[in-house]
């Protein structure tokens, strides 16, 4: 928030008299400024201070939901311009089309196939999160239909992109699902009317900023609250410039006019869609629409969402310790690495592709990767030695023979001296570890002798 | 030449007089008559702040590079480069040559501006009543006695701390208490047997005869659970609480100390964590509580307590610095004892070290301010880069020791040992990493409060240095952050003048009881922002080089 | 109705660094901005550019990369041709890997005179890396600064071979791209001790590490906008042109995987594997971009703002 701990401080009472369950009030107040307490924490303080804390700590970019469920969507909600400022909460929200000018059957096989667009990365599911329907047939019956059909078929929450009768349409026929209608630019007033009596979220378009904050000021007047913003910009150039803009003057500016989270049609002709969806997702895009169906797209696209959506303060790990692959017996290599959620992922994927069973030792490093982790003093010749002589590997394998990774091989002569076991170093890279494991003689693994 | 008559100088307005002996300086003639001047740089004419002004026969002292031309024509002078020629020679020691507090302490000005002298003491049936100050110092326990009659301060002495056998820092301490059997019991006799043996020696100064009524006492949280029987391993382990943060008025019999058996004992309260009752005693000296100017209180020492505010909000952690600065974990290290090097120059034709001695004779390690100027002087003559690296330069003294290569600050010839003064790359990098904390837990704080380093007026340091901490040295290499010098004051012992006024007047323990628990501690070990403002200290002098020479570079060039 | 504007500016400017080349060749001029990328404010003098890597070693290729290239990539000087005149490449990554001893085991003096080879064919700007194995190239670095016939810059010199990689670059007068592994201190560090050696500053380029998309692409967007914010605000350590290597992206499993139907055509997927890396660096920041398929270098060209 924009008031520092001091300034927090200063508006308080000053008692240090631990009501709020902390023991000071400066304690309290740093509570405050990094947004982990609310100022109704504190009874005495002043209505004064309960205003001017109270608006600086107020959300700066509203939150619409969209769906019902466990399957909703949330947009919005966004308190920093960069995530290493803190985080980005709510991952960018992915719509793929379908066309309601479509026979049946190709709508059921369409839908099929955004369906599969379902991937799993490091423990996590990725996958599309709406189906956004267009009224290409000019029919709000038929518009009708293709919405109740999709919402059927995968149960993703709704996009519904078409004119305001046929919105009226649809919306009779999968309302309680809480779609997100999204009517013509010329027709925002109808739309906002619709969006309001029915209370769902409703996506404002119109070109430019001015046109943009004037139709949001026209939807509100119509009594329509959740609001999503669309510049209706030319191309991805325009489409980025935008997307910064809005979120700068949400966040920074503080202009609840234009505060609203924003959707990005990028089908239709929209050019370079795939170079205009990384940027958005890099830059504050809250929905994008797509057009195609192609996993080898969606697919990068949803990694590069998982990536940038990840809590940049707090590294994934894994639970230290053997983690068998394949069939493994006791003469299968041993191989010991951090856990760290990513380096315990690439290299377990790169182990299972060498189609050699073995044993992957992981030790505790905070979550740290190799070369971090040796840096931070928390991968050594003495913590390997002590992991080997207290996991129980010993009796899982007969050999004692350990790989370690290529980055660190300068610990190898430390933990032959520590452990007693031989150490063989591996590849620098784990992506060589097929090649690495391949060439390894059997012999290496025979159980020792002694 | 026949030598002059000889003469006599006397200090205003202590009026300490002191026979005058040829070709010393006013600063080492101060010295000797125990009349404190400041001299941060240690004499060397760099720093400026020795300022006295002078009446009589004298010579030098005048630098035009560090003293106007109005304070020459007023008679002002350098102490440490004027020399007094002979006969009666006045020396006025300036208010701002004195270290702040202690000047309080010894003058009694502030005393009489505050309210009656107004101590705490019973009188006894037998003897003068007799008041000891106590520093309970997790490497030195430092004691000074006082007569309650008038609060003078009658006596001082130091001892080692006992416990240092079981441990140079204080989580080591916590260690060996938890994995021997009897082991917190083992250290707190340790520590009572060092308290006694302060109180003793105190004694044994005292002129007349007397006994102690009253005894307040400043440590470390860890210290002071020890000294009360209490188990301080809570302490150590996240969340950091202590399991008392006020400690009840015990007399010495209840606790244990032998030689002030009657006397009722005061410990200051402690902050939180390890931040203890000795930087509320530090704090309580400095006055920061009582004034507008946001301060910065450093006590440099193995825990590297940092303390930020001022009479509105106070907030203070501990850095776990380490003990390089004590002359810990550097090999050639040593405390500050005749044979400590306790500065040091190098040529820089021939790359030497130039030493100088405690006491004057062979040296026989180096101390706390020795390694910061040697760090420094490496630095500046090129022979270490800003990642803490030794370069190789042509001449240079480095030798490769069995620890690694090493620079020769002293041939095994010229030594008190026997054996080469060496400095190898380890010994630099744990002072890199003690200086790194203690700079990163000051910016820890102003980031955690929201205030900028410009907003600090003023920066109080403490702890074992004392007066001889080179602060040129210590901003070349970034052991704070670059504050302007003007704004450091060099404070001494503080913990020690806290208690000594804590002794002297219940206002002043009051202050010091309620200062606690409005001292905000900060965990630093649950900062996340900690951790990236200590990568960045682990520079020479910074990763954020361009605040150091805005701020410093002709103050911290050679 | 007015909105205030949202533009913003900055103290900072980040240095404009050049990257020469041979004659008949066109040199590259990076950084000079005094904005963040991708929205109207400030001026830019230079829009980021892209180039390829060569790699002198044998490898295995993706089967998007084998399909593009077409066994192009087996003889160097052909490639690096192809790379600037067929497929746009404004500037070359050459990467001795034949130096290594599993890509080749080609000896410091061979690896020096085919990157002279290739230099003196192609005249287009050039970046030359070694082969990743530290003791050799330790031997390799100043070989081919010395072989170089015109100014290149040496990838990479880092907080531990500084000297070596420096001390070349001045010697020969290239240029020094200074490499951090995903921290923005150490990067800073590096910059300050190669200027404390005196290289100058617009004679460097900063490589933060670029992990590939899946892979860490995160660390590498969040260090690169902290680098460019910071030099942006004024730290001229750090106002420096960015450059982001996509290789590891190739790394990825599934940039490569042929056997999941479920994944797509691994021959698009590939590609889009790389250029979704592209585009997230970027957006953080990035001035110079490495890339190995060539329709990638015409997607990141194509973008006619920035």
């Amino acid at each position: 928030m924009a008031l520092t701990a001091l300034d927090i401080y200063k508006l308080l009472p000053k008692t240090n008299c631990k009501d709020c369950g902390f023991p000071t009030c400066l304690a309290f107040a740093m509570q405050l400024t990094a947004g982990k307490e609310g100022i109704d924490k504190c009874e005495h303080a002043s209505e004064e201070a309960k205003q001017t804390i109270g608006a600086a700590a107020a959300p700066p970019l509203p939150k619409i939901v969209v769906g019902t469920g466990d399957r909703a969507v949330i947009l919005g909600d966004e308190v920093v311009l960069f995530r290493h400022e803190k985080t980005f909460y709510h991952p960018t929200a992915i719509a793929v089309s379908v066309s309601d000018a479509l026979p049946d059957e190709e709508l059921r096989e369409r839908l099929r196939n955004i369906s599969a667009l379902s991937f799993e990365r490091v423990g996590q599911a990725l996958s599309v999160d709406l189906v956004a329907v267009r009224c290409e047939s000019g029919d709000p019956g038929r518009f009708a239909a293709a919405a109740a059909t999709s919402l059927a078929a995968g149960g993703k929450p709704l996009l519904l992109i078409g004119p305001c009768t046929a919105l009226e349409s649809a919306v009779g026929k999968t309302g309680t699902s809480r779609p997100l209608v999204c009517p013509p630019p010329g027709e925002t007033e109808n739309g906002a009317r619709l969006a309001a009596s029915r209370k769902l979220p409703l996506v404002v378009r119109a070109r430019g900023m001015e046109g943009l904050a004037k139709a949001l000021a026209a939807a509100r007047a119509e009594g329509a609250t959740e609001l999503v913003a669309d510049p209706m910009p030319a191309d991805a150039a325009q489409a980025v410039a935008d997307s910064v803009f809005i979120r700068r003057l949400a966040i920074t500016h503080r202009a609840r006019e234009i505060a609203y989270p924003t959707a990005f049609d990028l089908g239709r002709g929209f050019p370079q869609p795939f170079a205009a969806a990384c940027l958005l997702v890099a830059k504050y895009g809250s929905l994008l629409t797509l057009d195609t169906a192609d996993p080898a797209e969606i697919f990068p696209i949803l990694t590069l969402r998982q990536n940038l959506f990840t809590d940049p303060q707090r590294p994934i790990q894994v639970e230290p310790g053997i983690y068998p692959i394949g069939n493994v017996t006791s003469s299968s290599p041993v191989l010991v690495t951090t856990n760290f959620s990513l380096t315990y992922f690439t290299v377990r994927s790169d182990v299972e592709s060498a189609k050699t069973p073995a044993y992957l030792l992981i030790a505790e490093c905070d979550g740290m990767s190799v070369l971090t982790a040796w840096a931070a003093g928390k991968f050594t010749g003495e913590s390997i030695a002590r992991i080997l002589a207290e996991s129980g590997i010993a009796a899982q394998v007969g050999h004692r023979t350990l790989i370690l990774p290529g980055m660190v091989a300068r610990l190898s002569g430390k933990i032959e001296e520590l452990a007693q076991w031989r150490v063989l170093v591996g590849p620098q890279e784990s992506s060589a570890l097929p090649a690495y494991l391949r060439r390894l003689p059997p012999a290496a693994f025979a159980a020792a002798h002694g | 030449m026949a030598d002059p008559p000889g003469g006599r100088l006397k200090f205003l307005p202590e009026g300490v007089s002191v026979s005058l002996s040829h070709g010393e300086t006013i600063l080492a003639h101060a010295i000797r008559a125990g009349v404190t001047i400041l001299s941060p740089c240690g004499g060397e004419g760099r720093c400026g702040k020795c300022r006295v002004a002078v009446a009589g026969s004298l010579r030098g002292g005048d630098d035009p590079g560090i003293l106007s031309p109005e304070d020459r024509r007023s008679g002002i002078r350098l102490a440490c480069r004027c020399v007094p020629l002979g006969g009666e020679v006045g020396v006025t020691v300036l208010p701002e040559s004195r270290p702040a507090r202690l000047s309080a302490y010894i003058e009694g000005r502030e005393m009489a501006e505050d309210g009656p002298y107004l101590p705490f003491h019973v009188v006894p049936e037998k003897g003068d009543p007799l008041g000891v100050a106590l520093d309970v110092g997790t490497s030195t326990l430092a004691g000074a006695l006082i007569d309650l009659r008038d609060g003078t301060v009658l006596a001082r002495a130091t001892e080692d701390n006992p416990q240092m056998a079981c441990g140079e820092d204080l989580i080591s301490r916590i260690v060996h208490g938890e994995e021997t059997p009897d082991g917190f019991p083992f250290l707190r006799r340790l520590l009572l047997r060092g308290l006694d043996k302060v109180i003793a020696d105190l004694l044994a100064s005292s002129p007349g005869p007397g006994k102690i009524v009253e005894v307040t006492a400043a440590g470390n949280t860890v210290l002071s659970h020890i000294l009360y029987g209490l188990s301080p391993a809570p302490v150590r382990r996240p969340p950091h609480r202590p399991a008392l943060k006020e400690y009840p008025v015990r007399t010495g019999k209840e606790l244990g100390i032998f030689n002030a058996p009657s006397a009722r004992f005061r410990i200051f309260p402690s902050i939180g964590g390890f931040v203890g009752g000795d930087i509320v005693a530090g704090i309580l000296a400095s006055g920061m509580h009582r004034s507008e100017a946001v301060t910065l209180l450093f006590d440099v020492g193995t825990n590297g307590e940092v303390a930020l505010g001022n009479r509105e909000f106070r907030i203070a952690c501990s850095s776990s610095a380490g003990p390089a600065f004590e002359g810990g974990e550097v090999a050639c290290g040593m405390r500050a004892y005749p044979g400590a090097i306790e500065s040091v120059r190098i040529a820089p034709e021939s790359l030497a070290a130039e030493c100088t001695v405690i006491g004057g004779g062979k040296p026989a390690g180096v101390c706390g301010s020795g390694i910061l100027d040697l760090c420094a002087e490496l630095f500046r003559a090129g022979l270490i880069d800003r990642a803490g690296r030794f370069v190789p330069r042509a001449g240079a003294p480095f030798r490769e020791t069995d620890r690694g290569i090493a620079f020769v600050v002293v041939d095994a010839g010229r030594s008190a040992t026997g054996a080469d003064i060496a400095f190898t790359a380890s010994d630099l990098k744990s002072v890199i990493r003690t200086k790194a904390a203690l700079c990163a837990a000051a910016d820890a704080l102003l980031q955690a409060v929201g205030l900028s380093r410009e907003e600090v007026e003023r920066v109080y340091i403490a702890g074992g240095f004392g007066n001889f901490l080179d602060l040129r040295s210590a901003l070349t290499i970034g052991v704070f952050p670059p504050f302007p010098l003007s704004k450091f004051v060099p404070l001494g012992n503080a913990s020690l003048a806290g208690a000594i006024g804590a002794l002297r007047s219940r206002k002043r323990w009051e202050e010091a009881v309620s200062l606690a628990p409005s001292t905000a501690y900060h965990d630093l070990s649950s900062d996340p922002a900690f951790m990236d403002l200590y990568q960045r200290a682990l520079f020479l002098p910074h990763t954020d080089a361009e605040s150091y020479c805005a701020n410093l570079s002709p103050e911290i060039a050679r | 109705m007015t909105i205030p504007s949202a533009a913003q500016t900055y103290p900072g400017r980040i240095l404009s660094v050049t990257l020469p080349a041979g004659p008949g060749g066109t040199p590259v001029t990076v950084g000079g901005q005094n904005a963040l990328p991708l929205v109207f404010e400030g001026d830019r003098q230079h829009r980021a550019v892209v180039g390829m890597e060569v790699a002198t070693g044998v490898c295995e290729l993706a089967p998007s990369l084998a399909r593009a290239l077409g066994g192009r990539e087996k003889d160097p000087v052909a490639f690096a041709k192809a790379c600037v005149e067929e497929w746009g490449a404004q500037f070359l990554f050459l990467s001795l890997s034949a130096c290594h001893p599993d890509g080749g085991g080609q000896t410091v003096s061979l690896g020096a005179r085919i990157a002279r080879e290739i230099l003196d064919a192609v005249p287009c700007p050039a970046i030359v890396g070694g082969c990743g194995e530290e003791e050799i190239d330790t031997k390799l670095f100043p070989a081919v600064a010395e072989a170089a016939p015109r100014p290149v810059f040496l990838s990479y010199a880092d907080e531990k071979n500084y000297r070596l990689v420096g001390g070349a670059a001045m010697a020969y007068g290239h240029g020094v791209v200074s490499w951090s592994p995903i921290d923005i201190n150490m990067a800073k560090q590096v910059n300050l001790l190669l200027s404390d050696i005196g290289v100058p500053a617009e004679r460097i380029l900063i490589d933060p590490l670029t992990g590939g998309l899946g892979y860490g692409l995160e660390y590498t967007f969040s260090i690169v906008e902290r680098i460019r914010l910071a030099g942006l605000g004024g730290d001229g350590m750090l106002a420096r042109p960015v450059l982001c290597h996509l290789g590891d992206a190739w790394k990825a499993r599934e940039a490569v995987e042929v056997s999941e139907p479920s994944w797509g055509d691994a021959v698009v997927r590939g590609r889009r594997w790389e250029e979704a890396t592209g585009w997230a660096c970027l957006a953080a920041g990035a001035d110079l971009l490495v890339c190995g398929h060539p329709e990638n270098v015409a997607a990141f060209r194509g973008m006619a703002w920035r």
